[in-house]
C-alpha cells in the first residue's frame, strides 16, 4: 500500500469563543471556526474547495436534522468540489485527516476545511445530544457515554488493578497545563491531589473530575497538499502517519473494557506509516474523554505495560516540566470538550511553535518536539484513530 | 398499577419479542440454528458464523454473574431522582451472552465483580416488564 507519509500537512487552526457562549447556535460555531482557520493559514474562503464537517446531532433548529457539510458551505458562501459528513464521534478529526489526504492526493480537492461546533451548555443542542437515554437503556437509568466509560474502567480496576491513584495523577498534570492555557475553561481554576480526591462521585468509579467538559464553541483546520502548503502563512505541520481500528461493539457485550481498545493497531499502523517508534515522539494530545481514557490508551499505545499506569503517570511526567507531555492545553477534561479537534489542534499549533505560555520547549521546561502523536476514540471505545504529525 | 413515569424501553423491530417474552416473566435470546451462538442484543444476522437463517428465541436460565457495573450517583433524569444512589451493571448469563440491567436487593455497596445474580422480572406498565437481577 502506498503511504500517506508527508504528503499533505495542516497549514491553519481556527478557534471561536468557547466554554459557555450563550446565543449561539451549533452551525454558528462551525462556520466561525472554519472561517478562522481558513485565515490562519492565509487563505481566501474561495481558496477551499473542500469540506469535511463532524455533523452536531441533536439541534432541533439544524434544517436537516444535524449540521450538514452543505449547511455550513451554504452559510460562508463555499461551493465545494469535496464535501462529506464524518463520524466516528471522537475518532472523527483523525478520520477527516486520513479522508481529506485521500481527498487531496488524489486531486479531488486542494484545500480542505474540516469542522466542529457544538452548542450543548447554552444552545439547544445540550438537552438533547448529551443527557437523554436512547433505546432500551433509559428503562435502567442508564444516560450518556459517562456511563459507558465508567463501566469500563471499573473492569480495568479489577483486570490491571487501576484506579482513582492513577486517575489522579492524570487529572492533576492536565489541569496544570490548562493553569498555562488562557483558553482553557480551568485557566485560574488550581487542582490539587486532595482536590481530585474531594470532588463528588456522579457515577461511580468516575468523579467530576475524572470526567471532560461541556462545552459551547467550534474548532476548525484546513489541509492541503505538501506542495502547497510550502506557500502557506505557517510552517507546514506534515502528516506522518495515521492509522484507525474500531472495535465496534457496544461496551456491555465487549471484551476491550480493560484493553486492548483499537489504540493498539491503530498506533502500529501509524507508527509503522510513520516509519518512527514510540521513542520518537516528543507528546501526546491523547483524546480524554475521561481520565481512564487516557490511561487505557497510551497503554494499549505501549507506553507501559498493563497495571504500569500510576508509575508511569507519576512525578509529573506528562504535566508541564516532564518528560512526555500529555494533553497540553488542558485537553477535554480542563479546556475544552470539542471532540477531537481539541487533541488535533492543539498537536498542529504545538508544532507550529507559536503557542504562547504553554508552548513546549524551553518555555515550559520540555523537550521542542518534532513529532506529536494524537489520539481520538468515540462511541463508548468502539472507534479509534490514530493521526502523528512532524512539523 | 401505579403511575410510572420513568422512560420505557424503545426496542428495535429485532427485539420486540425479547421485551414480549419479559412480560410473561421469561428471559429469551435468538440462537443461531447453524452455530448454536446466543446473541443480544437481537439481529437478523448471527455475529458468529453470519448466517441469516431465523434465529431461536431459546429461554435462558437467568443465572448469570456481573462482568461489570456502575453506580449512579446522579440522576440524569429526574424520575430516577428517588432511585440514587442504583447500579447498572453488564452481566454474563449462564448461556454466555451480557446484558444491560440493574442490580437491586442489595447494597450498592456491596455490588462485586463476579458475584453470581439471578433475573427477577418487574412488571412496571401494562405494556412492559423490565428484567432486573439479584444476588443469587
Ligand atoms: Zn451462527
Amino acid at each position: 500500500m502506498e503511504s500517506l507519509r508527508d504528503k499533505v500537512a495542516i497549514v491553519g487552526v481556527g478557534y471561536t469563543p468557547q466554554g459557555k457562549v450563550p446565543g449561539r447556535s451549533a452551525i454558528s460555531f462551525h462556520v466561525e471556526a472554519a472561517r478562522n482557520a481558513i485565515e490562519d493559514a492565509g487563505l481566501k474562503v474561495e481558496d477551499v474547495d473542500g469540506i469535511l464537517t463532524q455533523p452536531s446531532p441533536g439541534d432541533p433548529s439544524n434544517h436537516d436534522g444535524q449540521v450538514m457539510p452543505w449547511n455550513a458551505a451554504q452559510q460562508m458562501g463555499m461551493r465545494v468540489r469535496f464535501c462529506s459528513a464524518q463520524t466516528t464521534m471522537g475518532a472523527s478529526a483523525g478520520g477527516m485527516v486520513l479522508h481529506g489526504a485521500a481527498a487531496l492526493i488524489y486531486g479531488l480537492a486542494d484545500y480542505v476545511v474540516c469542522t466542529y461546533g457544538e452548542s450543548p451548555q447554552s444552545g439547544r443542542s445540550g438537552e438533547a445530544s448529551y443527557s437523554r437515554g436512547w433505546g432500551e437503556r433509559a428503562a435502567f437509568g442508564w444516560y450518556n457515554a459517562t456511563a459507558g466509560y465508567a463501566m469500563a474502567a471499573r473492569r480495568g480496576m479489577q483486570a490491571f488493578n487501576t484506579g482513582p491513584e492513577t486517575w489522579s495523577q492524570i487529572a492533576v498534570a492536565q489541569r496544570q497545563w490548562a493553569n498555562i492555557n488562557p483558553r482553557a475553561a480551568m485557566y485560574k481554576e488550581a487542582m490539587t491531589r486532595e482536590d481530585y480526591f474531594s470532588s463528588r462521585f456522579v457515577i461511580e468509579p468516575f468523579r467530576l473530575f475524572d470526567i471532560c467538559l461541556v462545552s459551547d464553541g467550534g474548532r476548525a483546520f484546513v489541509m492541503t497538499t505538501a506542495e502547497r502548503a510550502r506557500d502557506c502563512r505557517h510552517r507546514p505541520v506534515y502528516v506522518m502517519g495515521v492509522g484507525q481500528d474500531h472495535p465496534a461493539t457496544n461496551i456491555i457485550q465487549s471484551d476491550f473494557m480493560a484493553g486492548p481498545t483499537g489504540a493498539k493497531v491503530s498506533g502500529q499502523q501509524a507508527l509503522r506509516m510513520a516509519g518512527i517508534t514510540l521513542n520518537d515522539i516528543d507528546a501526546c494530545e491523547i483524546y480524554d474523554c475521561y481520565t481512564y481514557t487516557v490511561e487505557l490508551t497510551m497503554m494499549d499505545y505501549g507506553f507501559f505495560a498493563s497495571g504500569e499506569g500510576k508509575d508511569f503517570f507519576a512525578h509529573g511526567r506528562t504535566a508541564p516540566g516532564g518528560k512526555l507531555p500529555v494533553n497540553t492545553s488542558g485537553g477535554l477534561l480542563s479546556e475544552a470538550y470539542h471532540m477531537g479537534f481539541t487533541p488535533l489542534t492543539e498537536a498542529v499549533v504545538q508544532l507550529q511553535g507559536s503557542v504562547g505560555e504553554r508552548q513546549l520547549g524551553p518555555a515550559t521546561g520540555t523537550k521542542s518536539p518534532e513529532i506529536i502523536l494524537v489520539s481520538g476514540n468515540g462511541g463508548v471505545l468502539q472507534t479509534h484513530s490514530t493521526v502523528i504529525l512532524r512539523r | 398499577m401505579s403511575e410510572y413515569n420513568k422512560p420505557l424501553p424503545i426496542p428495535t423491530v429485532e427485539q420486540e419479542p425479547f421485551w414480549r417474552y419479559c412480560k410473561n416473566h421469561e428471559l429469551r435470546m435468538q440462537k443461531c440454528p447453524e452455530c448454536g451462538y446466543i446473541r443480544h442484543p437481537a439481529g437478523i444476522i448471527c455475529p458468529h458464523c453470519h448466517s441469516l437463517a431465523e434465529a431461536e428465541w431459546v429461554k435462558l436460565s437467568g443465572q448469570g454473574k456481573i462482568f461489570s457495573f456502575v453506580i449512579f450517583r446522579r440522576a440524569y433524569d429526574k424520575a430516577f431522582a428517588g432511585d440514587i444512589p442504583y447500579a447498572v451493571a453488564s452481566i454474563e448469563m449462564e448461556e454466555g451472552p451480557r446484558m444491560m440491567s440493574n442490580i437491586v436487593g442489595c447494597e450498592v455497596e456491596n455490588i462485586t465483580i463476579g458475584m453470581p445474580v439471578k433475573v427477577i422480572f418487574e412488571d412496571v406498565t401494562e405494556e412492559f416488564t423490565l428484567p432486573r437481577f439479584k444476588p443469587a
